[in-house]
């Protein structure tokens, strides 16, 4: 058998804890208040922020459709990625999923249909423009059960 | 109330989003947090920590020169590294089991998922002043320590009082996917 090196366990000092001192009991309510706040206060540049992101999810489409690669997917696949965690974050769910779909997509698939990839991009941006948030929406789930059944069949393939 | 005195940290904040950046940015600010610093990338927030020494590092996982994985990796690892110790929480969208494990397996202290939560947020920070994770040197690791901390429910077999410290811990190597 052979023998292992010594593993070696220490604790380096705590330098956080002695700047901040505190009786480190429980969440400071106070300060999660704050904080709420001034998220609360961003929210009028969610929508914005949203656009900007939209954008860079067209332009990383346009350049992955101009010239297919490794490396234009990679982009498409990150701007697809930091979409669906802003969107949850910016109070877009329906986006955040179908963000999740086309990562999906861009991530499992190794010939990605553009034609697939255009329908995902297109939902988003519609949704984006006419501000569907309602996770309940019935034809908003349609769309995004059919992309997402759309994406496993062609994995299953 | 905590009573932390957060005006003393500085958090250097990386992520290749703007807007995000700015939002966690907002969040530390109404904490109390006033030294936040900002970076990109991996190779600027290395660039960040040689400048301005932050105390803890808020870090998103894709971002394009250098990820979030490879840039803990560095800080971790490299004899160049400006602080192998500093507090590392990942704040990112990947969040599956995997994922998780690979960030635990490269030195990330705290994970914190996307969507971004002030309540999430306030109690990884709190997680790293109050329960830091010792640290762990193996041939195929350094980092802080990737078991469980929060043990204190635990009623099974104490294992490791047994002398069967280095059994339980060469487990924990083999488990190393690097």
């Amino acid at each position: 058998m052979t023998k292992q090196k010594p593993i070696e366990i220490f604790t380096p000092p705590n330098i956080l804890k002695a700047k901040v001192g505190g009786a480190g009991v429980g969440l400071d309510s106070a300060a999660i208040k704050r904080a709420e706040a001034a998220m609360e206060n961003l929210k009028s540049e969610f929508a914005g922020w949203m656009n900007a992101d939209i954008e860079k999810l067209a332009e990383s489409r346009d350049a992955y459709a101009a010239y297919p690669s490794e490396d234009t997917k990679g982009q498409l696949f990150r701007a697809s990625h930091d979409l669906k965690g802003q969107a949850l974050t910016f109070e877009h769910p329906v986006v955040a999923r179908m963000a999740a779909s086309l990562c999906k997509l861009l991530d499992g698939t190794p010939n990605t249909p553009l034609l697939l990839i255009d329908a995902h991009v297109n939902a988003i941006k519609i949704l984006v423009r006419q501000n569907v948030r309602d996770v309940s929406d019935p034809t908003t789930n349609a769309v995004a059960a059919e992309l997402e059944a759309q994406v496993r069949e062609l994995q299953a393939a | 109330m905590s009573g932390y005195r957060f005006d003393r940290l500085k958090i250097l904040v990386v992520d290749d989003n703007q807007h995000m950046r700015k939002l966690v940015a907002a969040i530390l600010q109404a904490f109390g947090v006033t030294q936040i610093f900002e970076a990109s990338n991996g190779v600027r927030a290395l660039a960040a920590m040689r400048e301005d020494c932050p105390d803890a590092i808020i870090l998103d996982w894709m971002m394009d020169e250098m990820n979030g994985i490879e840039f803990t990796k560095e800080v971790r690892t490299s004899k160049s590294s400006p602080n192998p110790y500093v507090p590392i929480i990942m704040l990112t969208g990947h969040t599956s089991a995997d994922c998780v494990q690979q960030a635990r397996d490269v030195g990330v202290n705290e994970f914190l998922a996307k969507p971004v939560s002030v309540k999430a947020m306030l109690s990884r920070l709190t997680a790293v002043i109050e329960n830091p994770r010792p640290f762990v040197r193996t041939d195929g690791y350094f980092g802080p320590c990737r078991r469980r901390r929060n043990s204190d429910d635990y009623a099974g077999p104490e294992r490791r009082s047994e002398g069967l410290e280095e059994t339980t811990w060469v487990t924990v190597k083999s488990g190393d996917q690097r």
